[in-house]
């Protein structure tokens, strides 16, 4: 076990699918209430790296603790959210039924549901929308119930691949503030995102490429360390170095 | 042409995908030679048990020298003639207990009296009128006696199975022809045997096909419906949510099988209702003794449906690996053709179909009434594949990524 502060600590993850290279010797460590922001292009391993510390993947070499736990563990699932690319929603069921059916898989009680949901459908802007089956909602929103079941039970870490993606500048904003909020509150998370610009308001940032963490730090650090100006410039800096590395 | 370009997209997603691809090729050949190899038309390895008590003798009246006794051995005879191809002959000495055995280790029995030889000769001689012979350098006319000359052949016959019970009157008829034949008769068999039927005739084909097409309902909607639930859940990726909440891979197959169960027996309760009241189909046995066979089975098939979902990337593969239990379940079950006419090598085969037992299980409490005690052998194998299904359900639940 590694000390309980050390929410994520992987150390030489490295997993093949057939002759590509997913994850190719990746260590990463994160701290009780970091938010932590994943960058990359298509393709460089955020989703396999976010299964395999999840234990839905099993690494071809390496090792993982999430919470103190080795992974894979069935202890720390009750405390983990994980939102997957895809909605992963039930369509035939309406937002609440969706929210009921997996919070009671964490053993939330039905006035504790109705209270969480309230408050995420509001975070979510589906508030409105509480009744209406969710194969009828359109992608973004569809999306945007992912995330409230990721976070319904109040997870200590939350691995939410690309939670920002179809939704709209104001609610994307509305989404971060909450992140901070999650993470001022002790909650740890690992946000992915395609949007270089998003990563700004996480407290570290890592820049994965071809299944390597090229670079980790606080936005800060990495422009400094790149000597440019923003983060979409900096990671085209990293991107090039990368490329010219390999 | 806009159309020839759709039919090239399908053809290319087709044929990129090797598991689709080599399922397209495969089926309909597998179709086909297990149709060709399972229906050869021919019956072997029948049971059949058969009492020879036949003293040989018959005592014939001439008209030369009163009643004479001739060695005709007529018995030993027939059992000479029995068809070794198509029946598994046994030899008893107890008449009631081969009477008994009729119905669970034999299919029919055949009882042949001391006097049999001595009633064939002479209903033969009354059948066919005086008959000259020569005996012990004598030539002699044999003349049809009016006493009774005691009972003739009686044969106990299991007509559960139509089909199976027309087989072996044809064959066991046939060897009493030869009898006849032996004996120059124009009698025919049916004057000579005392024919008792088990369920005197009163299983049509209907009620005997009607268990195993139940069944057949059962295993294809219970299989596809589970297998295919499965993929989309996958697919969709709230199986993953599942499989990421703290809920066990046992607590999951367990969600499922009893979904799923349900929903089968609730199917199988509307085909009974259905079949008995819109076709009379008959129900012989305890309804409680059927609603266990059903739930053991339905276990078992939804186990399978989720093995299936494992080995599918998609829906359609999902349906073509059904179609590969479901073509096998229907040719080789027993359900139109007994598997008495299956080749050794395909019988076996049909051992691991939870429909064959299921089939058989079905048929023995809806057409004899047939309870717990005769149906151990049935049950316990149903129980056994649902158990191994649900448990390989359980590790291919931790396959599809759980981490218990």
């Amino acid at each position: 076990m590694t000390s309980a502060e050390q929410v994520v600590h992987a150390q030489g993850l490295r997993k093949r699918f057939g002759q590509h290279t997913a994850l190719d010797g990746l260590s990463l460590m994160i701290k009780q209430g970091q938010l932590f922001g994943l960058a990359g292009p298509n393709g460089a391993g955020k989703t396999t790296l976010i299964r395999t510390l999840c234990g839905l993947l099993r690494p071809d070499e390496g090792e993982a603790y999430l919470l103190g736990w080795r992974m894979p563990s069935a202890r720390v699932r009750s405390q983990l959210g994980y939102m997957p690319q895809e909605s992963a929603v039930y369509d035939d069921l309406s937002v609440l039924r969706n929210l009921e059916f997996f919070a009671s898989l964490y053993g939330l009680r039905r006035h504790q549901i109705r209270a969480r949901a309230e408050e995420l459908l509001d975070l979510v802007d589906l508030r409105d929308r509480t009744r209406q089956r969710v194969g009828t909602l359109s992608g973004g929103m569809r999306r945007r119930v992912s995330l409230a079941i990721s976070l319904l039970h109040r997870p200590r870490l939350a691995f939410l691949d690309e939670p920002t993606a179809g939704v709209d500048p104001k609610l994307r904003r509305t989404f971060w503030d909450y992140f901070n909020r999650l993470a001022d509150s002790d909650v740890t998370l690992l946000v992915t995102t395609h949007l270089v610009e998003e990563a700004l308001r996480c407290h570290l940032v890592g820049f994965l490429m071809a299944g390597r963490l090229l670079t980790q730090g606080t936005p800060d650090e990495i422009l400094a360390q790149t000597a440019t100006t923003n983060l979409d410039d900096a990671f085209i800096a990293l991107q090039e170095r990368g490329e010219a590395k390999s | 042409m806009t159309s020839l370009i759709l039919t090239r997209n399908i053809l290319q997603r087709i044929l990129g995908d090797v598991r689709t691809l080599a399922l397209i090729v495969v089926l309909p050949l597998f179709f086909i030679l297990l149709y060709g190899s399972s229906f050869s038309g021919s019956y072997s390895d029948l049971p059949v048990f058969v009492v020879n008590e036949d003293n040989g003798l018959a005592s014939v009246p001439t008209a030369e020298l009163g009643r004479i006794t001739l060695a005709v051995n007529l018995g030993a005879a027939f059992v000479e003639a029995l068809d070794r191809d198509v029946l598994n002959v046994s030899l008893l000495d107890d008449p009631e207990a081969a009477q008994a055995l009729v119905g669970g280790r034999a299919w029919a029995a055949v009882i042949l009296p001391k006097s049999f030889s001595n009633a064939v000769v002479n209903e033969a001689v009354r059948a066919g009128g005086e008959r000259r012979i020569d005996f012990e350098g004598d030539r002699l006319t044999l003349i049809p006696s009016e006493a009774a000359d005691g009972p003739t052949a009686t044969l106990i016959i299991d007509d559960s199975n139509p089909l199976l019970a027309q087989k072996l009157y044809q064959t066991l008829n046939a060897a009493f022809a030869r009898v006849l034949e032996s004996q120059q008769s124009s009698l025919t068999v049916g004057a000579l045997l005392d024919v008792r039927r088990l369920y005197d005739g009163r299983i049509r084909m209907l009620d005997f096909t009607a268990p195993g097409i139940i069944g057949f309902a059962m295993t294809l909607i219970t299989v596809m419906l589970t297998a295919l639930s499965i993929v989309r859940e996958r697919t969709g990726g709230t199986l993953t949510r599942i499989l990421i909440a703290p809920v066990s891979a046992w607590q999951i197959t367990l969600g499922y099988t009893l979904a799923f169960s349900a929903i089968a027996v609730f199917q199988t309760a509307e085909l009974f209702l259905a079949s008995t009241f819109l076709f009379g189909i008959q129900l012989a046995g305890n309804p409680g003794v059927v609603a266990l066979i059903i739930v053991l089975f339905a276990i078992g098939l939804q186990g399978i449906g989720t093995l299936i979902s494992t080995l599918s990337r998609n829906e359609a593969q999902a349906m073509q690996f059904v179609l590969f239990l479901v073509i096998p379940s229907i040719m080789l079950s027993g359900v139109f053709w007994p598997q008495e006419t299956m080749p050794t090598a395909i019988r076996s085969l049909s051992y691991v179909i939870p429909l064959t037992y299921a089939n058989s299980a079905l048929r023995k409490v809806m057409l004899t009434g047939s309870g717990f005690a005769e149906l151990a052998s049935e049950l316990s194998a149903l129980a056994a594949i649902a158990l191994v299904a649900v448990s390989l359900s359980v590790i291919s639940m931790r396959r599809q990524g759980h981490t218990a």
